[in-house]
């Protein structure tokens, strides 16, 4: 049974016989330690009772408060065994005294122990031997009173330990074992399930497939749960390294295809046109070497903590006459104080790429600005144009490579350049969203706020 | 000007002998780290075009050898590896200037042009504020001024004139001044050069001098000519 478990669920049987072998172990464990200390209450408890009687039989209370507590002499001692041996008919101790010689005065049996608590063999009832825990004490004129008890119920309960022990753990083991079994078949029937998806998208590639979620619960659930999640993100960027892939193909295809028209038909122009379709094609070449590097943190620059504003400044220096050449304007400001722990090539690119975007992308006569606030524990860099802005469903769609607004599909450019903004924003923590100005396009960037020292 | 040229790739040698031979600039080819070393020992070159990946080890091993035996002529790293880690490697290694695969010829000989002239000024402290005939750059108030007229430049309008004049009648392509100039490790893949340097050539003109020659598809040169 346990090997077709093996075979069903390699690694339960494993399981099974390690969890049941260190639960045995514990189990036995256990059982001697009850047992040793169930043996040493039932002797200590006899050996308490002993001292008891000892001292209720050597002892004479005083007369009045004045007159203190005194031993007693052999003759009182002789006196009280002979009473208590009228009084009682059965007990489980015998008093015994013996004179200096060993002769017996008091009491019945003939049985002399060292002084002291010691164990015996004596001969009970004259027939059966048997065995006893004996208390001994000379008294002051050389006899020696001697107290034996023979506990039926504590040998009854001593002979019954072992037994009582080794009952319960072997009922304990078998439960405990029976536990571990179902425990461990359990688990393995609630992995099956996932190592058979995981060997499913292994085998075929199927990323579609998901982890079933009927009849699990507690950690299996969440286990599955997690796998599942995992498991759409790897579709999610599988399909997009997908699109990304025949986005590519389509976009190196029509540079290719002019360039290979233009080597092989006729035109003085052509060297030159052929020169242009090969700066495009190494133009987006460029770009996705740039995204990998961003998006794989691999930019080479340090991260420190830049003034927002003073790099705004800077590229809109250099943007602005590019924006102006294009038939734009661009306005800076408001431009209020705060840094951010980033990278400045790559947030000087991020600007460059936003303002290139309405230089390339907005109509001979559209404005722009650009400005940077503080909100809250956020520095949000703001450019609104009054250009014609993006329909809604475009403005998820042109984040990602390769992608172009759709009134932007015939113009040049490597359709990177939001992608490589999205990735620097995002690089920095950072949040990109593109919405609407009624008219134009907003695009707001909210970075951490550097906190002044 | 004589340089060796390091490269495997017999189309590409015959492309650079042939671009620096009609620029001028005499070679010598080695296509492999082995030539490299021995050739690089037995002449004193002006300059060498270093090919990063070789069949039989590394330009950057190569120049660290060369490094070790003494001074080294000024060196244009060339590699299929573009990105900005790879051009930092090679800078750290000790080349005076990095230029990705593909490259135009016009870039090529620009940039052997500029390091081989960088060479003598190794050394010196501060660089001079340059001046090229009546025209001369006047830091403190970020002007240009020829004869007796001035006109304020912007920060980056300063400084692209004033990397112009310190490469006089040389040709200085778009991508070495968004390097030099703007400091971009990105191809920005907008006309940023041309918007900005259409802007610098309108300032100049208000001072009654256009010295700078474009080149189309090359790049720009300042004519010490135009401003006597």
């Amino acid at each position: 049974m346990i090997g077709a478990a093996r075979d069903r669920w390699p690694g339960a049987g494993r399981m099974f016989f390690m969890i049941g072998g260190v639960f045995t172990l514990a189990m036995l464990a256990m059982g001697t330690l009850v047992f040793v200390v169930a043996e040493r209450t039932v002797a200590l408890h006899i050996d308490r009772d002993l001292i008891h009687h000892q001292d209720k039989f050597l002892h004479v209370p005083g007369a009045s408060p004045s007159a203190p507590e005194r031993a007693a002499t052999s003759a009182e001692v002789a006196a009280r065994i002979r009473d208590w041996q009228a009084r009682k008919i059965t007990s489980e101790r015998t008093y015994t005294l013996f004179d200096p010689a060993g002769r017996i005065v008091a009491g019945r049996l003939n049985v002399r122990p060292p002084p002291g608590l010691s164990d015996v063999l004596f001969l009970g009832g004259g027939r059966t031997w048997q065995s006893g825990r004996a208390l001994a004490a000379p008294l002051a004129d050389g006899s020696l009173f001697v107290i034996v008890q023979h506990s039926e119920a504590a040998a009854g309960l001593r002979a019954l330990l072992p037994h009582l022990v080794i009952g319960a753990f072997f009922a304990a083991l078998t439960a405990g074992l029976g536990a571990t079994w179902y425990f461990a078949h359990l688990t393995a029937r609630r992995l099956a399930a996932t190592g058979a998806t995981a060997d499913a998208i292994a085998a075929a590639g199927d990323l579609s497939r998901r982890v079933p979620m009927a009849g699990l619960d507690g950690m299996f659930a969440r286990q599955a749960q997690s796998l599942n999640r995992m498991l759409d993100r790897m579709e999610s960027m599988a399909e997009t390294q997908r699109h990304f892939a025949s986005a590519l193909a389509h976009d190196l295809r029509t540079p290719l295809t002019r360039l290979s028209t233009l080597l092989t038909g006729p035109g003085d122009d052509a060297h030159a046109a052929a020169e242009r379709e090969c700066a495009g094609i190494i133009t987006i070449f460029d770009a996705l070497l740039r995204l990998a590097e961003i998006e794989g943190g691999r930019h080479g620059g340090a991260m420190v903590a830049l003034s927002l504003g003073a790099l705004v400044e800077d590229v809109a220096e250099t943007m602005e006459p590019v924006i102006a050449d294009a038939g734009g304007t661009l306005i800076t400001g408001p431009l209020d104080p705060v840094a951010i722990h980033g990278d400045a090539g790559l947030i000087t690119q991020l600007l460059v790429n936003l303002l290139q975007n309405v230089a390339t992308h907005t109509p001979v006569g559209t404005s722009a600005r650009l400005s940077v606030h503080r909100v809250g524990d956020h520095a949000e860099l703001l450019l609104r144009d009054d250009g014609p802005g993006l329909p809604q469903q475009d403005c998820a769609r042109v984040l990602r490579p390769l992608e172009r607004g759709g009134a932007a599909s015939g113009r040049r450019g490597s359709g990177l350049g939001l992608s490589i903004a999205q990735a620097i924003v995002r690089f920095h923590q950072g949040r990109l969203h593109l919405g609407d100005n009624g008219p134009g396009l907003e695009v707001r960037i909210a970075f951490p706020a550097v906190v002044p020292a | 000007m004589h340089c060796l040229v390091v490269e495997d790739d017999p189309v590409i040698a015959g492309h650079i002998v042939d671009g620096l031979g009609a620029a001028g600039i005499a070679t010598t080819l080695a296509v492999n780290a082995a030539q490299a070393l021995e050739r690089g020992r037995a002449v004193a070159f002006d300059g060498v075009v270093l090919d990063r990946l070789l069949p039989d080890g590394n330009g950057i091993d190569v120049l660290r050898t060369w490094r070790r035996h003494g001074p080294v002529p000024p060196v244009l790293m060339l590699s299929a590896l573009g990105s900005v880690k790879d051009r930092i490697e090679g800078l750290e290694s000790g080349a005076d200037d990095y230029l990705a695969k593909p490259f135009h010829m016009a870039e090529l000989v620009a940039r052997v042009n500029a390091i081989a002239r960088r060479l003598p000024q190794r050394g010196s402290s501060e660089p001079a504020v340059p001046s090229v005939g009546r025209l001369r750059l006047d830091p403190s108030r970020h002007a240009a001024c020829f004869a007796t007229a001035s006109v304020e430049l912007n920060r980056k309008l300063y400084s692209l004139l004033a990397h112009l004049m310190l490469h006089t009648d040389r040709l200085v392509t778009r991508d070495m001044l968004l390097e030099h100039v703007w400091g971009y490790s990105f191809s920005p893949g907008t006309n940023i050069v041309e918007s900005n340097m259409s802007r610098l050539r309108s300032r100049l003109q208000e001072l009654g001098i256009d010295p700078i020659l474009t080149r189309r598809g090359e790049g720009y040169v300042l004519l010490a000519g135009a401003c006597r």
